[in-house]
Protein backbone atom coordinates (compact mmCIF):
# COMPACT_ATOMS: atom_id res chain seq x y z
CA UNK A 1 0.00 0.00 0.00
CA UNK A 2 1.67 3.29 -0.72
CA UNK A 3 0.29 6.53 0.81
CA UNK A 4 1.09 9.61 -1.83
CA UNK A 5 -0.19 12.76 -1.64
CA UNK A 6 -2.08 11.66 -5.14
CA UNK A 7 -3.70 8.26 -3.37
CA UNK A 8 -4.98 10.59 -1.07
CA UNK A 9 -6.30 13.03 -3.87
CA UNK A 10 -8.00 10.37 -5.47
CA UNK A 11 -9.27 8.57 -2.44
CA UNK A 12 -11.15 12.07 -1.42
CA UNK A 13 -12.48 12.14 -5.36
CA UNK A 14 -13.56 8.73 -5.15
CA UNK A 15 -15.11 9.02 -1.66
CA UNK A 16 -16.95 12.20 -3.06
CA UNK A 17 -17.93 10.85 -5.86
CA UNK A 18 -19.85 7.56 -4.54
CA UNK A 19 -21.37 9.73 -1.45
CA UNK A 20 -22.76 12.37 -4.46
CA UNK A 21 -24.38 9.14 -6.48
CA UNK A 22 -25.63 7.67 -3.02
CA UNK A 23 -27.17 10.62 -1.91
CA UNK A 24 -28.84 11.26 -4.98
CA UNK A 25 -29.73 7.14 -5.37
CA UNK A 26 -31.39 7.50 -1.64
CA UNK A 27 -33.49 10.48 -2.58
CA UNK A 28 -34.52 8.35 -5.68
CA UNK A 29 -33.57 11.41 -7.99
CA UNK A 30 -34.57 11.06 -11.45
CA UNK A 31 -32.17 8.94 -13.19
CA UNK A 32 -30.96 7.30 -10.50
CA UNK A 33 -30.93 3.68 -11.11
CA UNK A 34 -29.47 0.19 -9.04
CA UNK A 35 -27.04 0.03 -11.79
CA UNK A 36 -25.42 2.94 -12.04
CA UNK A 37 -24.95 3.16 -8.45
CA UNK A 38 -22.86 -0.20 -8.63
CA UNK A 39 -20.83 1.51 -11.71
CA UNK A 40 -20.08 4.52 -9.72
CA UNK A 41 -18.76 2.45 -6.96
CA UNK A 42 -17.11 -0.14 -9.71
CA UNK A 43 -15.26 2.48 -11.04
CA UNK A 44 -14.30 4.72 -8.44
CA UNK A 45 -13.19 2.03 -6.23
CA UNK A 46 -11.09 0.66 -8.90
CA UNK A 47 -9.21 3.64 -9.46
CA UNK A 48 -8.58 3.67 -5.15
CA UNK A 49 -7.48 0.88 -5.52
CA UNK A 50 -4.97 1.26 -8.24
CA UNK A 51 -3.80 4.41 -6.54
CA UNK A 52 -3.31 2.94 -3.16
CA UNK A 53 -2.20 -0.77 -4.66
CA UNK A 54 -0.64 -0.63 -7.97
CA UNK A 55 0.82 2.85 -8.48
CA UNK A 56 4.75 3.19 -7.37
CA UNK A 57 5.69 5.77 -4.71
CA UNK A 58 8.28 7.13 -7.03
CA UNK A 59 7.14 8.74 -10.00
CA UNK A 60 7.13 6.56 -13.01
CA UNK A 61 5.37 6.26 -16.13
CA UNK A 62 2.36 3.84 -15.02
CA UNK A 63 1.29 7.20 -12.64
CA UNK A 64 1.63 9.67 -15.61
CA UNK A 65 -0.50 7.26 -18.29
CA UNK A 66 -3.02 6.98 -15.24
CA UNK A 67 -3.24 10.55 -14.34
CA UNK A 68 -4.09 10.99 -18.28
CA UNK A 69 -6.30 7.69 -18.27
CA UNK A 70 -8.76 9.30 -15.78
CA UNK A 71 -8.04 12.68 -17.10
CA UNK A 72 -9.59 11.72 -20.35
CA UNK A 73 -12.21 9.31 -18.96
CA UNK A 74 -13.50 12.43 -16.92
CA UNK A 75 -13.03 15.41 -20.21
CA UNK A 76 -14.90 12.11 -22.24
CA UNK A 77 -17.91 12.03 -19.58
CA UNK A 78 -18.59 15.66 -19.20
CA UNK A 79 -18.47 16.71 -22.78
CA UNK A 80 -21.26 13.96 -23.42
CA UNK A 81 -23.06 15.24 -20.20
CA UNK A 82 -22.76 18.86 -21.89
CA UNK A 83 -24.16 17.40 -25.58
CA UNK A 84 -26.76 15.39 -24.12
CA UNK A 85 -28.01 18.30 -21.87
CA UNK A 86 -27.88 20.56 -25.11
CA UNK A 87 -30.03 17.65 -27.08
CA UNK A 88 -32.85 17.68 -24.63
CA UNK A 89 -32.72 21.60 -24.42
CA UNK A 90 -33.05 21.43 -28.26
CA UNK A 91 -36.43 18.87 -27.82
CA UNK A 92 -37.94 21.44 -25.46
CA UNK A 93 -37.42 24.85 -27.41
CA UNK A 94 -39.26 22.08 -30.97
CA UNK A 95 -42.02 20.91 -28.11
CA UNK A 96 -43.07 24.44 -26.78
CA UNK A 97 -43.32 24.93 -30.87
CA UNK A 98 -45.59 22.16 -31.72
CA UNK A 99 -47.55 22.65 -28.94
CA UNK A 100 -48.23 25.82 -29.77
CA UNK A 101 -50.19 24.68 -32.30
CA UNK A 102 -52.63 23.01 -29.95
CA UNK A 103 -56.21 25.51 -29.38
CA UNK B 1 -69.65 3.32 -19.15
CA UNK B 2 -69.01 3.98 -22.43
CA UNK B 3 -65.67 2.90 -24.06
CA UNK B 4 -65.66 5.00 -27.18
CA UNK B 5 -65.77 8.17 -25.59
CA UNK B 6 -63.79 11.73 -25.75
CA UNK B 7 -61.78 10.96 -22.65
CA UNK B 8 -59.43 8.32 -24.22
CA UNK B 9 -57.11 9.86 -26.92
CA UNK B 10 -55.09 7.78 -29.26
CA UNK B 11 -52.02 8.85 -29.50
CA UNK B 12 -49.61 8.34 -32.55
CA UNK B 13 -46.05 9.27 -33.23
CA UNK B 14 -45.23 9.69 -36.36
CA UNK B 15 -41.91 9.96 -39.11
CA UNK B 16 -42.15 9.31 -42.52
CA UNK B 17 -45.04 6.84 -42.43
CA UNK B 18 -46.97 8.42 -45.86
CA UNK B 19 -47.67 5.46 -47.00
CA UNK B 20 -49.61 3.68 -44.57
CA UNK B 21 -50.53 6.45 -41.70
CA UNK B 22 -53.84 7.51 -43.47
CA UNK B 23 -54.80 3.41 -43.17
CA UNK B 24 -53.79 3.19 -40.04
CA UNK B 25 -55.81 6.28 -38.70
CA UNK B 26 -59.17 5.36 -41.01
CA UNK B 27 -58.63 1.49 -39.30
CA UNK B 28 -58.50 2.93 -35.60
CA UNK B 29 -61.68 5.81 -36.82
CA UNK B 30 -63.74 2.47 -37.88
CA UNK B 31 -63.07 0.81 -34.24
CA UNK B 32 -64.91 3.66 -33.29
CA UNK B 33 -62.05 6.02 -31.28
CA UNK B 34 -62.75 10.00 -32.59
CA UNK B 35 -60.17 11.58 -30.81
CA UNK B 36 -57.01 11.08 -32.27
CA UNK B 37 -53.53 13.01 -31.93
CA UNK B 38 -50.80 12.44 -34.30
CA UNK B 39 -47.01 14.24 -33.61
CA UNK B 40 -45.70 14.49 -36.67
CA UNK B 41 -41.63 14.14 -36.05
CA UNK B 42 -40.07 16.08 -38.50
CA UNK B 43 -41.52 13.83 -41.68
CA UNK B 44 -39.85 14.81 -44.59
CA UNK B 45 -42.42 13.26 -47.16
CA UNK B 46 -46.14 14.27 -46.83
CA UNK B 47 -47.03 12.55 -43.82
CA UNK B 48 -48.62 15.92 -42.45
CA UNK B 49 -51.02 16.26 -45.18
CA UNK B 50 -52.13 12.52 -45.13
CA UNK B 51 -53.09 12.80 -41.37
CA UNK B 52 -54.85 16.46 -42.26
CA UNK B 53 -57.19 14.68 -44.65
CA UNK B 54 -58.15 11.94 -41.95
CA UNK B 55 -59.46 14.92 -39.71
CA UNK B 56 -57.22 13.64 -36.19
CA UNK B 57 -55.44 16.56 -34.12
CA UNK B 58 -51.55 16.98 -35.89
CA UNK B 59 -48.89 18.68 -34.40
CA UNK B 60 -45.61 19.41 -35.51
CA UNK B 61 -42.18 18.93 -34.86
CA UNK B 62 -39.64 21.26 -37.20
CA UNK B 63 -36.83 18.63 -37.04
CA UNK B 64 -36.83 14.97 -36.22
CA UNK B 65 -36.23 14.38 -32.34
CA UNK B 66 -36.89 10.71 -31.87
CA UNK B 67 -39.96 8.70 -30.81
CA UNK B 68 -39.98 9.23 -27.18
CA UNK B 69 -39.75 13.31 -27.73
CA UNK B 70 -42.91 13.05 -30.33
CA UNK B 71 -44.73 10.73 -27.70
CA UNK B 72 -44.15 12.83 -24.83
CA UNK B 73 -44.90 16.54 -26.49
CA UNK B 74 -48.57 13.88 -27.44
CA UNK B 75 -48.84 13.24 -23.63
CA UNK B 76 -47.99 17.02 -22.68
CA UNK B 77 -51.00 18.06 -25.49
CA UNK B 78 -53.03 15.53 -23.65
CA UNK B 79 -53.11 17.01 -20.29
CA UNK B 80 -53.88 19.57 -21.95
CA UNK B 81 -56.39 18.51 -23.59
CA UNK B 82 -57.67 17.11 -20.34
CA UNK B 83 -57.78 13.67 -21.55
CA UNK B 84 -58.58 10.79 -18.75
CA UNK B 85 -56.81 8.05 -20.61
CA UNK B 86 -54.77 7.83 -23.32
CA UNK B 87 -53.91 5.32 -25.81
CA UNK B 88 -50.29 4.94 -27.44
CA UNK B 89 -49.71 3.03 -30.61
CA UNK B 90 -47.07 2.46 -33.31
CA UNK B 91 -48.06 4.46 -36.80
CA UNK B 92 -47.19 2.13 -38.74
CA UNK B 93 -50.09 -0.15 -38.82
CA UNK B 94 -48.48 -3.05 -36.87
CA UNK B 95 -50.44 -2.55 -33.87
CA UNK B 96 -53.92 -3.90 -33.85
CA UNK B 97 -57.08 -0.98 -33.47
CA UNK B 98 -59.07 -3.47 -32.39
CA UNK B 99 -56.84 -4.86 -28.74
CA UNK B 100 -57.53 -0.61 -27.61
CA UNK B 101 -60.42 -1.60 -26.19
CA UNK B 102 -59.60 -4.35 -24.14
CA UNK B 103 -56.30 -2.38 -23.05
CA UNK B 104 -58.71 0.56 -22.19
CA UNK B 105 -60.74 -1.76 -20.10
CA UNK B 106 -57.60 -2.57 -17.84
CA UNK B 107 -57.48 1.05 -17.07
CA UNK B 108 -61.24 1.30 -15.71
CA UNK B 109 -60.63 -1.93 -13.75
CA UNK B 110 -57.85 0.13 -11.43
CA UNK B 111 -54.30 0.06 -13.22
CA UNK B 112 -52.69 3.32 -13.52
CA UNK B 113 -50.73 2.13 -16.54
CA UNK B 114 -51.09 -0.68 -19.45
CA UNK B 115 -48.28 -2.30 -21.23
CA UNK B 116 -48.97 -4.11 -24.57
CA UNK B 117 -47.19 -7.05 -24.64
CA UNK B 118 -46.36 -8.80 -27.87
CA UNK B 119 -46.79 -13.14 -27.81
CA UNK B 120 -43.27 -13.64 -28.83
CA UNK B 121 -44.55 -17.61 -29.69
CA UNK B 122 -46.00 -16.34 -32.62
CA UNK B 123 -43.63 -17.00 -35.98
CA UNK B 124 -44.93 -13.64 -37.37
CA UNK B 125 -42.46 -11.87 -35.27
CA UNK B 126 -38.86 -11.76 -36.56
CA UNK B 127 -36.25 -13.89 -34.29
CA UNK B 128 -34.41 -10.82 -34.23
CA UNK B 129 -37.13 -8.54 -32.10
CA UNK B 130 -37.38 -11.64 -29.82
CA UNK B 131 -34.16 -11.29 -28.95
CA UNK B 132 -33.41 -7.67 -29.00
CA UNK B 133 -36.53 -7.72 -26.62
CA UNK B 134 -35.23 -10.40 -24.22
CA UNK B 135 -32.14 -8.25 -24.04
CA UNK B 136 -34.02 -4.86 -23.35
CA UNK B 137 -35.72 -6.92 -20.43
CA UNK B 138 -33.14 -8.40 -18.46
CA UNK B 139 -31.41 -4.48 -18.87
CA UNK B 140 -34.66 -3.06 -17.29
CA UNK B 141 -34.92 -5.52 -14.83
CA UNK B 142 -31.47 -4.89 -13.84
CA UNK B 143 -31.31 -0.69 -14.34
CA UNK B 144 -35.07 -0.76 -12.42
CA UNK B 145 -35.39 -3.88 -10.89
CA UNK B 146 -39.34 -4.71 -12.57
CA UNK B 147 -39.35 -7.64 -14.94
CA UNK B 148 -41.95 -6.62 -17.90
CA UNK B 149 -42.43 -9.42 -20.25
CA UNK B 150 -42.29 -6.35 -23.31
CA UNK B 151 -40.15 -3.48 -22.64
CA UNK B 152 -39.82 -2.45 -25.67
CA UNK B 153 -44.10 -2.39 -26.70
CA UNK B 154 -45.07 0.62 -27.86
CA UNK B 155 -48.44 0.12 -27.65
CA UNK B 156 -49.48 1.11 -23.58
CA UNK B 157 -52.25 3.07 -22.26
CA UNK B 158 -51.82 5.46 -19.26
CA UNK B 159 -54.06 7.01 -16.82
CA UNK B 160 -54.81 10.74 -15.82
CA UNK B 161 -52.71 9.54 -12.65
CA UNK B 162 -49.99 8.34 -14.55
CA UNK B 163 -49.99 11.27 -17.07
CA UNK B 164 -49.56 13.88 -14.20
CA UNK B 165 -46.78 11.72 -12.47
CA UNK B 166 -44.89 10.24 -15.49
CA UNK B 167 -41.68 11.88 -16.40
CA UNK B 168 -39.55 11.49 -18.89
CA UNK B 169 -35.92 12.83 -20.76
CA UNK B 170 -35.07 11.04 -23.33
CA UNK B 171 -36.54 11.52 -27.27
CA UNK B 172 -35.29 7.95 -28.46
CA UNK B 173 -36.45 4.57 -28.23
CA UNK B 174 -34.89 5.01 -24.21
CA UNK B 175 -38.48 6.29 -23.54
CA UNK B 176 -40.12 2.99 -23.72
CA UNK B 177 -37.49 1.67 -20.65
CA UNK B 178 -38.19 5.07 -19.16
CA UNK B 179 -41.71 4.37 -18.41
CA UNK B 180 -40.96 1.10 -16.72
CA UNK B 181 -38.49 4.06 -14.29
CA UNK B 182 -41.19 5.70 -14.14
CA UNK B 183 -43.83 3.23 -12.65
CA UNK B 184 -41.52 1.74 -10.13
CA UNK B 185 -40.25 5.52 -8.99
CA UNK B 186 -44.17 6.57 -8.80
CA UNK B 187 -45.24 2.97 -7.31
CA UNK B 188 -48.16 3.55 -10.05
CA UNK B 189 -50.65 -0.04 -10.73
CA UNK B 190 -49.70 -1.62 -13.75
CA UNK B 191 -50.99 -4.42 -15.76
CA UNK B 192 -49.70 -6.43 -18.74
CA UNK B 193 -52.19 -7.53 -21.67
CA UNK B 194 -51.46 -9.47 -24.20
CA UNK B 195 -51.79 -7.75 -27.83
CA UNK B 196 -51.97 -8.81 -31.46
CA UNK B 197 -48.99 -7.41 -34.10
CA UNK B 198 -48.89 -7.31 -37.71
CA UNK B 199 -45.24 -6.88 -39.05
CA UNK B 200 -45.40 -6.52 -43.09
CA UNK B 201 -42.72 -6.35 -45.90
CA UNK B 202 -42.94 -2.41 -45.34
CA UNK B 203 -42.52 -2.90 -41.52
CA UNK B 204 -39.56 -4.96 -41.84
CA UNK B 205 -38.08 -2.38 -44.62
CA UNK B 206 -38.43 0.76 -42.88
CA UNK B 207 -35.11 2.63 -42.82
CA UNK B 208 -35.74 4.19 -39.26
CA UNK B 209 -37.24 1.03 -37.33
CA UNK B 210 -35.29 -0.28 -34.39
CA UNK B 211 -32.08 -2.11 -34.93
CA UNK B 212 -29.80 -4.13 -32.97
CA UNK B 213 -27.23 -1.13 -32.95
CA UNK B 214 -29.51 0.92 -32.01
CA UNK B 215 -30.51 -1.28 -28.78
CA UNK B 216 -26.87 -0.98 -28.01
CA UNK B 217 -27.28 3.12 -28.06
CA UNK B 218 -29.99 2.95 -26.12
CA UNK B 219 -28.17 0.97 -23.52
CA UNK B 220 -25.08 3.25 -23.14
CA UNK B 221 -27.27 6.09 -22.90
CA UNK B 222 -29.45 4.80 -20.09
CA UNK B 223 -26.44 4.00 -18.39
CA UNK B 224 -24.45 7.13 -18.47
CA UNK B 225 -27.57 9.44 -18.41
CA UNK B 226 -30.78 7.37 -17.22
Amino acid sequence: MNITPLSLLLLFFSLYSIGERLIRFIHKEQGQSTFKMMATIFIWGGISYVAFFKLGSEDNLNTYIFIGFIIVFFILFRLLSILEKNERLLTEIIRKEALKDLK
Amino acid sequence: MKLANNSVLILLPVFNESKVIFSVIRSIQKEGWKKILVVDDGSTDNTYDKVKKTGAIILRHIINRGKGAAVKTGLEAAKKMGSEIVVTLDSDGQHNPKDIKKMVKQIKKGSDVVLGIRDFRKRNIPRYKVFVNYLGNILTWMFYGLWVSDSQSGFRVYNKKALSLIQTNNDRYEFETEIVREIVRNNLKWTEKTIDVRYSDYDQNKINKQSFVSAIKTIIKLALFG
